[in-house]
């Protein structure tokens, strides 16, 4: 029996377009309604479950959803600008009643806004801003007071110093992100004004990894020379139990240094609590879940819709076994 | 019937069933599940022009019998180079002399050193993309003209935009190249069998550099596009394009060892992905998951691959003729 090519290869493809259909029938992360759905709303993250983060913020993200009657449909582009790009491009096309933005990159999202404006689509933005030049085409903010939040690390970096004469290390966020930017400009600045004795001896982006932190500061201590540092500051506890790991692997105890961080995070919160890490700032990745559904809810349903912050609590061993400040992610 | 016979002769010669098939069994898929997708056409167009684009270059390449790994970051570092110029215009010509000058690197280590090209140009993937993130200072580099930008990303005649019709522009010329002219047609003679070209008095180094400086040029060109529509280059461009525009080229037929294969294939092969990734966006399926499907549609492809079928079916065929054989009466 001959098997012709073309029967081959059909036979191949269409064994593919069963998994096709089924992966698509399969699959989805839209928030289901009990059929009072009124608003169908695109989601643009550039982080999902696989990030701490994202694994808090998403279910209070899609509870808030289906109590509000709104269908989501949610991309997760991993932090890769080309990436949300694209998926904007077909959520446009989708025309949704709203567009939730989390930027990746805040340099690169005018395209976005300005065809979502276009098409009439409102977008509000969630957790990081989008650039000044850029806010007309959005419909509100919701979420952490990044500078206000590199403010408060800074402030208790320049408590815990008390006016020494001190070098540290700063690690930042992912490069081009614009929590990462304004965290780093809300640090340096408050460093400059209340406590100029705190030099900043150098910095690389820790790209919100542990290991990529890990390894940016342990360059870092070979490069200026670890009896030069005095203390860290990274943009958040994940990279900050990097750069602590960094220390312990060259046995250097981080307990005498000043290490002080952002989110009191399930990693945070005990390294505060055992004393290696000497403050962190309080982030509640429900709050900024629920409060993007909120916010679009109110553009939705044509209420005033004003920007929604965070508030940024200080966390330090004096009060880092408060419930009230338990770490959610 | 001599038509019939003729027809099914020269259908038998072409290779892009398998890319037909493909086509079908997706929209099959879109209409079952997401017909959304027929109406934002326009976004399926930009994805081909985008996976399209690099792919072209690719085909010309693995025509060839070699590989160039290094257009994803090409790409991203001629988008760096284009915006870190102020003037337009020469930004433009410095990020094609890019793609020039990466192609001509590329070609001396394979044709006068004779470095597999596998392993070379996976070497200048790592060094570019390193020379991308030192020269943007590991950010995105805006434009200096944004408004250019965003109108370059409109549609400039009908649904149409510059980057679709940029695309279509380069696949004309290509298609022209490799069927019309004796070089593009040598182009096949040297991947089909290279000692024979040789023997014949093809010049198969000239060959070889003329077809990575095309690939090099092409994903300079995605390079520009893309950094024009996103008004930004970032250093991590063109991540995601990689195994789509592979993925592309071969399923459209185009031979991996080289000597067969048309841009006509690589394009419904492209046509094919995009319409697969668009639908699988809007029905909310995460960017991991839409690789497996990439990934295993590649598999099939290059398993179904008419020749190595044909080899694995005749194998088994006598392995099992020679067992009956071998039984007792």
């Amino acid at each position: 029996m001959r098997i012709s090519r073309t029967a081959m290869a059909a036979v191949g493809v269409a064994a593919t377009a069963i998994v096709l259909l089924a992966g698509c029938s399969g699959s989805g992360d839209s928030g289901s309604g009990d059929g009072t759905n009124t608003y169908d709303v695109y989601a643009l993250l550039p982080q999902g479950t696989d990030q701490p983060y994202g694994t808090t913020y998403l279910p209070a993200m899609q509870a808030e959803a289906e109590k509000d009657g709104i269908k989501l449909t949610i991309t997760n582009s991993k932090y890769d600008a080309d990436q949300q790009a694209s998926e904007c491009e077909v959520a446009v096309a989708a025309r949704p009643d709203l567009i939730i933005l989390w930027p990746a990159v805040g340099d690169t999202v005018r395209p976005c806004l300005a065809a979502a404006q276009a098409a009439g689509i409102p977008v509000t933005v969630t957790n990081s801003g989008v650039n000044e030049e850029d806010v007309p085409l959005t419909k509100g903010f919701s979420g952490p007071d990044t500078y206000g939040q590199g403010a408060a690390s800074a402030e208790i970096m320049c408590d815990i110093t008390g006016g020494q004469e001190v070098g540290i290390l700063v690690v930042n966020g992912l490069t081009g992100n614009s929590t990462a930017t304004t965290r780093r400009d809300g640090f340096a600045d408050t460093i400059a004004k209340n406590c100029p004795n705190v030099k900043i001896l150098a910095e690389q982006p820790g790209n919100w990894n542990k290991d990529d932190s890990q390894i940016a500061v342990s360059e870092m201590l070979t490069s200026v020379g670890a009896d030069k540092v005095q203390g860290i500051y990274a943009a958040d506890d994940t990279m900050v139990a990097g750069a602590i790991d960094a220390l312990k692997a060259r046995g250097i105890d981080p307990a005498p240094l000043f290490i002080t961080s952002i989110g009191n995070t399930k990693l945070g919160n005990p390294l505060v609590v055992s004393g290696e890490l000497d403050g962190t700032v309080f982030q509640s990745s429900s709050w900024d879940g629920e409060h993007a559904i909120d916010l679009a809810y109110t553009v939705l349903t044509g209420g005033d819709a004003k920007d929604q912050f965070m508030p940024s609590v200080k966390v330090t061993k004096d009060n880092a076994s408060d419930p009230d400040v338990a770490p959610e992610w | 019937m001599p038509d019939l016979t003729r027809l099914r002769a020269v259908l038998a010669r072409r290779t892009e069933g398998r890319a037909v098939v493909l086509l079908i069994a997706v929209l099959v898929a879109a209409v079952a599940f997401e017909p959304v997708v027929f109406s934002s056409f326009q976004v399926v167009l930009g994805r081909v022009a985008l996976i399209g684009l690099v792919a072209l270059g690719l085909t010309a390449v693995i025509l060839l019998g070699e590989l160039d790994l290094s257009v994803a970051s090409t790409l991203a570092l001629s988008g760096v180079v284009m915006a870190s110029i102020p003037d337009p215009v020469l930004g433009v010509v410095a990020a094609l002399a890019t793609g020039l000058v990466v192609g001509l690197i590329n070609s001396f280590f394979v044709v006068v050193v004779g470095i597999n090209s596998f392993i070379a140009t996976l070497g200048m993937l790592f060094a570019l993309r390193g020379a991308a993130f030192v020269l943007s200072g590991e950010e995105p580099v805006r434009l200096t003209n944004i408004d250019a930008g965003i109108a370059f990303g409109a549609p400039l005649i009908g649904p149409l935009t510059p980057r679709v019709l940029l695309f279509f522009l380069v696949f004309a010329a290509l298609q022209v190249f490799l069927s019309r002219t004796r070089i593009g047609r040598e182009f096949y003679a040297v991947g089909g069998n290279r000692q024979a070209a040789i023997d014949v008095g093809i010049p198969v180094r000239r060959r070889l550099v003329l077809g990575f400086l095309i690939s090099g040029v092409v994903a300079s060109l995605a390079g520009v596009i893309n950094t024009l529509e996103r008004t930004a280059a970032d250093p991590t461009a063109g991540s995601t394009v990689l195994l789509a525009s592979f993925a592309a080229a071969i399923i459209g037929g185009v031979l991996l060892n080289g000597g067969r294969g048309t841009v006509l294939g690589t394009l419904i092969g492209a046509l094919a992905l995009s319409i697969l990734q668009v639908v699988l966006t809007l029905s909310g399926v995460q960017v991991d998951i839409q690789d497996i499907f990439v990934g295993s549609i590649l598999l099939i492809a290059i398993i179904s691959d008419p020749t190595r079928l044909r080899a694995s079916v005749s194998r088994l065929r006598d392995s099992l003729s020679r067992s009956r054989t071998r039984a007792p009466a």
